[in-house]
């Protein structure tokens, strides 16, 4: 079965994340912060990573950017509340930004979207 | 004493008072420095950008894979669209138009350098180039009046991703900063029957005191009326109006100049974070060409705060020409461009 990291501070939020992406098919497993998620990444080798940005100590985009550094195909998208990180290039190094909504419908389609997308060859990102 | 000085180009008002400081460099710099880590700029993710729209490249054919020197592609995340419709909104108390333009990013190198001058200066020139297509491109589509190529270095400077690169905005509108410049420029032609910067560089090269650089066909100064500590300025010497109409034979020895210019602030300021901007000339406009394309290098020391913000003026705590002497002095100290502090000049 396809895993799916959640990597997110909020521990509510982080239930409801891993109990919907659950319920769409994918095995779950969860980590608190940037620090713990690269360690959950190394022993769990995950198939896809669901990253929070805002997160005490190293963030996201800085969680991400260690990840991709060791398995740069390693598939990503961030999850934020904030669309504002997207002025920043470095969240270029993610397969897709996906804003925070209490519909969990957009974040269900990008996960099953770049799953897919990286069973085709590589094309160059566009979204 | 500080003085106040006024810049014939933009109007503006600046404040010199240099006994702030006892030598051209004592201030806090705000350095640019790695953080490493997964790049998407670097050769090998193109897979993380956009498709390209525009190459440097050894074999053409190979759009989007590795074997490229420069490389543009649309911000994935744009300020503004190029596919929105132009369109006015707002009533006649809030008028304003669609988001309608051009954002892109301009990579430039494939090595995973932090600074332009890190390259040699075939490297600069070729980014040069590629900066005069993509505004002649952009001049080709009328709906376009503007075209501002730009350089954030370090994150003092506003770069989010340390990979050297590059922004080009194209927009239907001409900012009020190129408007204002230009209408100087044409106000100082019909008066003095000269080009406002032409005569800038007459006289610059005649005093000699805030040259830093003169090469075949450019020179660097610091600007009389400085904003900030060791602004540069580097002008070409032919009266040009706009950037991607400059003869091709020059581009060299003006990327050589860049170069040398920003090797020395290295070497003064260490590894400063900085900002560079080619101010052109709106496109298509007839009375622009009474303007004269430049690049303004700032390097990050000073800050933007309530005064400047409320007045439009800046205090300046280096005169300018300390720190032409200082950035003249520079390479003969010679430091290397990640190594320490120069020794202030006596």
């Amino acid at each position: 079965m396809t895993t799916i990291l959640v990597v997110e501070d909020d521990p509510n939020q982080c239930l409801l994340y891993a109990n919907e992406i659950r319920s769409a098919g994918y095995d779950v497993i969860t980590a608190h912060d940037g620090r713990e998620a690269l360690e959950v990444v190394e022993k769990a080798r995950p198939d896809l990573v669901v990253m929070d940005v805002s997160m005490p100590g190293i963030d996201g985009i800085e969680a991400m950017s260690r990840m991709l550094a060791k398995d740069h195909k390693l598939p990503i998208i961030l999850n934020t509340a904030y669309a504002t990180y997207r002025e920043s290039f470095r969240s270029w190094s993610a397969d897709a930004y996906v804003v925070k909504s209490s519909d969990l419908t957009e974040l269900k389609d990008t996960i099953k979207r770049v799953l897919e997308s990286r069973s085709r060859p590589a094309a160059p990102a566009g979204a | 004493m500080s003085e106040f000085r006024r810049d014939r180009v933009s109007g503006r008002w600046v404040i010199i008072a240099p006994e702030r400081a006892a030598r051209p460099t004592d201030f806090p710099v705000e350095r640019r420095y790695s953080v490493g880590g997964f790049c998407p700029f670097c050769e090998g993710h193109e897979d993380k950008t956009p498709p390209e729209v525009a190459a440097m490249r050894s074999d053409p054919q190979q759009a989007n894979r590795p074997g490229w020197r420069v490389r543009v592609v649309p911000n994935r995340f744009p300020a503004l669209r190029p596919d929105a419709p132009i369109e006015i909104v707002g009533d006649a108390a809030c008028r304003g138009m669609t988001g309608f333009g051009i954002h892109e990013v301009i990579i430039e190198s494939q090595r995973h350098i932090l600074s332009l001058n890190e390259m040699d200066d075939a490297g600069v020139t070729d980014v040069l180039r590629i900066y005069q297509q993509r505004l002649a491109s952009v001049r080709q589509d009328s709906r376009f009046l503007y075209g501002m190529i730009f350089k954030n270095v370090g994150s003092a400077a506003g770069a989010t991703v340390e990979h050297s690169h590059s922004q080009m905005i194209g927009m239907p509108v001409v900012p009020e900063t190129v408007r204002t410049e230009v209408r100087h420029a044409r106000q100082f032609n019909e008066a003095a029957g000269a080009c406002l910067f032409c005569n800038m560089i007459d006289r610059e090269v005649a005093k000699g005191e805030r040259v830093i650089h003169v090469g075949r066909h450019c020179i660097a100064i610091a600007p009389y009326a400085s904003r900030f500590p060791f602004e540069t300025w580097l002008l070409p010497t032919r009266h040009v109006p706009h950037f991607e109409d400059h003869p091709a034979e020059a581009l060299g020895d003006i990327a050589s100049a860049l170069r040398t210019v920003l090797n020395r602030l290295d070497q003064a300021l260490e590894t400063p974070a900085y900002n560079y901007l080619i101010h052109t000339s709106p496109l298509g406009e007839k009375s622009a060409d009474y303007f004269h394309w430049h690049i303004e290098i700032i390097p990050c020391i000073t800050k933007i705060a309530g005064f400047e913000w409320g007045t439009g003026c800046y205090i300046n705590p280096v005169l300018p020409e300390s720190a032409a002497a200082f950035l003249r002095e520079a390479s003969k100290l010679g430091r290397s461009a990640s190594g320490g502090r120069v020794a202030a000049s006596s």
